[in-house]
């Protein structure tokens, strides 16, 4: 079914795109560069490229719940806060990493569970409006409860120094365990989002009465994609003290909340690449604008963000999509502005139909 | 598609790309742990300096909310590197001449992005100094200190990086919070009279610092009694209740420790509006009588107290002042800042150009450890623009290199130094 979307004039090139040696050796390769690349680059990109990972993860969180789910979410940046306290607080008291790790994912998610369950009742944009209250009360928040969080002072914790013995300079060991901890969350997201999950959420998503004909309820997939786009942001919060090992209420301003929803647009709504190209965006950005001329990043920043809204609305995922356009005639259901709600290329695909049918059995 | 083939694939994959990685990892191997940097030989010049240039790092917020201070930060050190540079240049200990270049970047006060600044200035610069912000600063101070980076004179009051043990790769520039209270304190306790005083303070640590040090400098004056103590946080719109409850106090003395220049513009109209005419004491950062006074409507007030320790180049009384003069020509030939400085921290970043080529002057290696051991020798230096009673100080343990400020009085049109409260 999926398949049969394909548009039938993709010949030879894409097919041959679609084979599965081709796209093993592919990832193969990305492996090893991944694997590689840490060793041989300098500190300072080593550096940038965890900085990315750290907002990739933060992105691809809101993506879930915004991107997938079709609810607007302005509060993504107090999960990462969250779990970035979380994680200093453990760190600062000794406790184990593992365990660290796993209360900066929970922690976050029950908070987010219980925002969900509430916000998810009303319908629309009211859930923008509870959710821009999060980092508007977490900034005072976290000052006033300095005992747990340092007040405006923040904290400081280098936990992530390379193990002795291993040969790894810092900056590379935390890239790597960006890398493991990310692809990780990278693959269940996109595993959940191409499953039924994700197609709950997009029918969700596209039309609310649908969805509870069909049995699925609305409120609930509302709960759960805001649940886990706050146990990503959690993640994103520990990985964000694992590479910047400085946290303070300034990192959960509101701008910064706006500033990843512009990242996430801009990288491709509903899109697992599209996360990784806006965790490019919300790093990158401000270091080529201040390579350009430090004192007019803003005005450069917001340039560049109508830019690419006007010339890639469906945002840099579709770069490829949109130079191809002229050439290719894309058949209407994989027009640029839809969303690939029910993603066509994967090798796993053909049997979307049978799928939907026990998901809409098992809903019942 | 055959899911057992899949899995089997996948293992293949994920069992080749092991191997290969273990394999590589093994060559690639450094032999360093840790930090990349600190090994040169003992005597080796640092990054950021030949023989010819040294180049100094800036981050600091040069747009969004803060952006007014932290252009000013940048600009008057540009200024007064420019003008040396102009003149040939800067001699330093080692008998050399040196230009001194300076790279400043934007980090619009967000820590994460001072970060990344600092991460991307360390290697080509000799040491960073002058960036506004507390969470900005303290972002990448262990950091510096790992990796060795002189991270110093720079615009935060927060006493962490002062205080030597702590931050021994550290020094700030201006004035604690508690100094500035401090000397508040103490001219209020010059005063004859009885006095009651209403405290109103943000509640943080910059708060807190200012109502600890105006605390100590009025300690054991029985004439001087606080009546009432509010606080608001950094993130409220409004304080009219605040001040609407300490009116009601009858305090004849306001210690207003706000941080916030529409805060504080709104709380001058309030008191008015009230009828409560008290004498205020404000920050140092809060008071510029264009941007706050003027508009607040001060002149109403019997007195608006301040503290400072530069010359304002705007006052009647500096206009011929040959400091200031030169100054404000600089800042606009090198500084990019062509408008009269709004901000203090424009006069402040002066002095810190003028402070670090003291440390300059004094350095016998071109090293970050000998530079770092010039500029804790500093002792009374009248740096340019600092006004009588106040110098540059960097031997004094837990304190910044400016920690004496003088306090002075709101005269219509700016400020004048008093030395008892009437």
């Amino acid at each position: 079914m999926a398949r049969g979307t394909a548009p039938a004039s993709s010949s030879t090139a894409s097919s041959w795109m679609q084979r599965p040696s081709v796209r093993w050796t592919a990832l193969l390769l990305l492996l090893v560069v991944l694997v590689l690349a840490p060793l041989q680059l300098s500190e300072f990109t080593n550096q940038t490229l965890a900085r990315i990972g750290v907002f990739a993860v933060a992105v691809l969180g809101l993506n879930v719940v915004m991107g997938y789910t079709g609810q607007v979410s302005l509060g993504q940046i107090f999960f990462l806060g969250l779990g970035a306290y979380v994680t200093a607080y453990g760190v600062t008291n000794g406790w184990n990493v593992v365990l660290t790790f796993a209360l900066a994912c929970l922690i976050p998610a029950v908070a987010g569970l219980l925002v969900a369950l509430a916000a998810a009742r009303l319908g629309g944009l009211a859930i923008a409006m509870v959710t821009v209250a999060l980092p508007i009360v977490g900034v005072p928040l976290a000052k006033r409860l300095s005992d747990f969080t340092g007040g405006s002072e923040g904290m400081s914790t280098s936990f992530a120094t390379s193990p002795p013995g291993s040969g790894l300079f810092d900056d590379q060991f935390q890239l790597y365990v960006v890398l493991v901890i990310g692809g990780i969350v990278f693959l269940l997201t996109r595993s959940l989002v191409r499953g039924k999950y994700g197609r709950a959420f997009a029918i969700v998503k596209g039309n609310e009465a649908v969805a509870s004909s069909m049995g699925i309820s609305p409120y609930r997939y509302k709960v759960l994609a805001f649940t886990i786009a706050s146990l990503i942001g959690g993640v994103s919060g520990f990985l964000y003290m694992l590479v910047i090992q400085y946290t303070s209420p300034e990192t959960m301003s509101f701008g910064h909340s706006i500033n990843l929803v512009a990242a996430m647009v801009i990288g491709g709504s509903a899109s697992i690449v599209g996360s990784i190209l806006g965790g490019l965006y919300y790093v990158l950005v401000p270091q080529l604008t201040n390579a350009v001329d430090p004192s007019l990043t803003a005005l450069l920043q917001g340039a560049i963000l109508l830019v690419v809204l006007f010339l890639l609305p469906g945002g840099l995922v579709s770069l490829p999509r949109a130079l191809t356009r002229g050439r290719r005639r894309s058949s209407a259901a994989r027009g640029p502005a839809a969303p690939p709600t029910i993603p066509s290329s994967t090798t796993g695909s053909g049997t979307a139909t049978e799928e939907k049918e026990t998901e809409r059995q098992g809903h019942a | 598609m055959n899911s057992h083939l899949r899995v089997r694939t996948a293992v293949r994959v994920v069992a080749g790309a092991s191997a290969l990685a273990l394999m590589l990892a093994g060559c690639g191997g450094n032999s360093g742990n840790g930090g990349r940097s600190g090994d040169a030989a003992k005597g080796a010049p640092s990054p950021g300096i030949t023989d010819t240039t040294l180049t100094l790092g800036i981050t600091t917020p040069l747009s969004g909310a803060t952006a007014g201070p932290g252009t000013c930060t940048v600009a008057g050190v540009k200024a007064y590197f420019g003008a040396k540079n102009a003149a040939g240049g800067v001699k330093f200990g080692d008998g050399k001449t040196r230009t001194v270049e300076i790279k400043a970047l934007d980090d619009t006060y967000d820590p994460q992005k001072a970060k990344a600044n600092y991460d991307q200035l360390k290697g080509d610069v000799f040491a960073m100094t002058a960036g506004l912000g507390t969470p900005t600063n303290r972002a990448w101070r262990q950091a510096a200190i790992a990796d060795k980076v002189p991270q110093v004179l720079i615009m935060t009051g927060d006493p962490i990086f002062s205080d030597p043990k702590q931050s021994p790769w550290q020094l700030g520039f201006v004035p604690k919070y508690q100094n500035e209270g401090e000397a508040m304190g103490k001219l209020l306790a010059t005063a004859t009279g009885s006095h009651k005083v209403a405290i109103l303070s943000q509640n943080d640590d910059y708060g807190k610092g200012y109502v600890e040090g105006f605390k100590s400098g009025i300690k054991g004056k029985d004439n001087i009694s606080v009546v009432k103590e509010l606080t608001y946080e950094a993130t409220d719109t409004s304080v009219d209740a605040q001040i609407t409850e300490l009116a009601s106090s009858g305090a004849d003395v306001f210690f207003n420790a706000m941080s916030v220049t529409p805060l504080m513009i709104s709380s001058l109209q309030k008191a008015q509006q009230l009828n409560w005419k008290p004498s205020w004491f404000l920050p140092s950062n809060t008071s510029s009588p264009g941007a706050i006074l003027t508009p607040g409507g001060a002149a109403a007030y019997p007195g608006i107290y301040s503290v400072a320790f530069s010359k304002a180049p705007q006052s009647p009384a500096f206009a011929a002042d040959p400091d200031v003069v030169e100054y404000l020509a600089a800042l606009k030939q090198y500084g990019d800042y062509q408008d009269p400085p709004a901000f203090p921290h424009c006069q402040w970043s002066w002095m810190v150009g003028a402070t670090l080529e003291q440390a300059f002057k004094k350095m016998t290696d071109p090293t970050r450890d000998s530079f770092m051991k010039a500029l804790r020798s500093i002792k009374d230096y009248q740096a340019p623009l600092m006004l009588p009673d106040t110098s540059v100080n960097t031997s004094k343990d837990g304190q910044p290199a400016v920690s004496t400020v003088v306090v002075q009085k709101f005269n219509g049109k700016g400020y004048e130094t008093v030395t008892e409260f009437k």
